[in-house]
């Protein structure tokens, strides 16, 4: 296993210091993939908000092992919650991700448009850039949101249900670019879902929350069927 | 065209009016594209009234202390009038962002409840004022003819700054509107964003609100961006078509105004709706071939 990325020290996570979870201790190893499974309600997106730092923590801390500068997320969203008022295209949606770089006021050099457009055609997206957001598919969407994640030039890449509203191919294809280039670019993957199925040929490393309990371990550790009605039937870790 | 021979004349008595319609049709929609945008719609309703309240309160308080402030001067009168106006603007967007940011209770009760205080205020406080029926109701009507070469500098240059401020810092606020939490990841102040947009969405109805008056200054906040949204197909289109249709029909407004004699404001609002209508339902007919086409 690699050298540990992110550090979870006995962290409570929840809402108006009203705790949802508790007690978790874990680590993210550099250049993993990790899913973060449970059903809906069971803390997935909380946990990965505090980790963004988007919610404090209720109690514990976050440490990242990256002393020099820190971390850099990059976070792609359901991408539904997008109010459709917005005439953006897909191009400046995804450009945004470079406004992190970019001074208040200044235009966008020339080179970081250019590598939007790089990073559009790294995950197939160049073809409907041009479209307006709100009109493509829902897996259109994720791709250009993902685009958008890879253009922050990420250490950790964040994705909160990037297969819900997409068919089962295009999930497929989603799942085997975001597997190439967590392997490709050592990029952490840090996958929130609650398809079991899709992310065993994936996910190293499982982070299941159920009633509360947060389950750790390997895929093939804790994605076996006995141990899986283990965890649905006791909620015991 | 004798009309438009006429209203370029440099003898033209009415020239800052149509100026300062022409700067107000510019500007409003810009600030408005923000507005429909972050789906604040009402506030643009609420907002200039609240600000006109803020003219009648600034402009009786004197009284109330016993002296009037005309005896200082039109300008002194203005200023006092746009300390007012600016003071419950600002007070009023921040709070009603305050509690809708919280998201507890209804945002449109809130809203429809400022608006119509605000009004009944107005209205209080003129009927009490003995010069509110006759100056100072004009300035809550936005009366659009008599307007001083100072009043008309000083809404070309709060406008230039809010239109300058908005064209320079738009990628911020259009991130910050669009996805805060990215803007979050992203290490932006959010808040100082949100601040920002306010300050410049309550300068500009301030400053509307006394050159044109409340309703008009909602008129040009909300019709023109409504309308470029139904036929602009992108946020660059909208940014330039909104102000375009202000404009044009600010321009357009006032001169069938001074061809029939009718009130600017009320024709400009008028002919908004007009166009508004006008594209609503072209797009409602032909849908097909939309106006909205992006591949």
């Amino acid at each position: 296993m690699n050298e540990p990325l992110i550090i979870l020290d006995n962290l409570s996570i929840g809402y108006n210091s009203q705790a949802v979870l508790s007690g978790i201790s874990l680590s993210i190893a550099r250049a993993s993939f990790t899913a973060i499974l449970g059903a809906n309600g069971s803390g997935k997106s909380t946990l990965i908000k505090t980790i963004l730092g988007l919610l404090p923590p209720v109690a514990g801390c976050i440490n990242t092992d990256t002393p020099a500068a820190p971390l850099k997320y990059g976070y792609v969203p359901q991408a539904f919650q997008f109010d459709s008022i917005y005439l953006l295209t897909g191009f400046a949606v995804a450009l945004m991700g470079v406004y992190g770089r970019v001074r208040p006021g200044r235009i966008v050099p020339s080179g970081e448009r250019a590598f939007t457009h790089e990073c559009l055609r790294a995950v197939g997206a160049d073809e409907f850039a041009h479209r307006r957001f709100a009109e493509l598919s829902g897996g259109q969407k994720q791709r250009v949101l993902i685009a958008r994640a890879l253009t922050m030039r990420p250490d950790v890449l964040v994705l909160d249900e990037p297969t819900v509203g997409v068919d089962r191919e295009a999930k497929d294809l989603m799942l085997e670019f975001i597997s190439r280039i967590n392997k490709e670019r050592k990029i952490t993957v840090l996958l929130v879902t609650h398809d079991f199925a899709a992310v065993r040929d994936y996910a190293g490393q499982v982070i299941w929350l159920h009633g509360g309990k947060m389950s750790l371990g390997s895929t093939h550790e804790l994605l076996t069927p006995e141990r899986m009605a283990e965890i649905i039937e006791t909620g015991v870790a | 065209m004798d009309i438009i021979y006429q209203i370029f004349s440099p003898d033209f008595l009415l020239r800052n009016s149509i100026y300062t319609s022409v700067l107000v049709g510019l500007a409003c929609p810009l600030v408005g594209v923000f507005l429909v945008m972050r789906r604040l719609v009402f506030m643009g309703v609420a907002l200039p009234q609240i600000s006109s309240t803020g003219v009648a309160v600034a402009l009786s308080l004197p009284l109330w202390f016993g002296f009037h402030p005309s005896e200082h001067g039109s300008h002194s009168v203005h200023m006092l009038a746009f300390a007012g106006s600016i003071t419950f603007s600002l007070i009023a967007i921040l709070t009603l962002a305050f509690l809708e940011r919280r998201g507890r209770g209804q945002p449109e009760g809130r809203l429809g409840t400022a608006y119509v205080v605000a009004a009944a205020l107005s209205i209080l406080l003129l009927s009490k004022n003995p010069y509110g029926e006759i100056g100072w109701l004009d300035m809550l009507k936005g009366e659009v003819i008599t307007i001083s070469n100072f009043d008309l500098g000083l809404t070309a240059a709060a406008l230039t700054l809010i239109v300058a401020a908005l064209g320079v810092f738009h990628k911020e606020l259009f991130l910050v509107s669009f996805d805060r939490e990215m803007a979050m990841i992203l290490r932006k102040n959010v808040v100082f964003w949100d601040v920002l947009l306010y300050l410049l969405i309550g300068l500009t109805v301030s400053i509307s609100v006394l050159s044109v008056g409340p309703l008009i200054a909602f008129g040009f906040l909300l019709i023109p961006a409504l309308t470029a949204h139904k036929i602009a197909r992108n946020m660059r289109q909208f940014a330039i078509l909104a102000p375009l249709i202000g404009g044009v029909t600010a321009f357009f407004g006032f001169c069938i105004a001074y061809k029939l004699d009718l009130p600017v404001g009320p024709t400009d609002v008028v002919l908004l709706g007009a166009l508004y209508a006008g594209i609503w339902m072209i797009a409602g007919i032909i849908p097909r071939i939309g106006l909205r086409r992006t591949t």
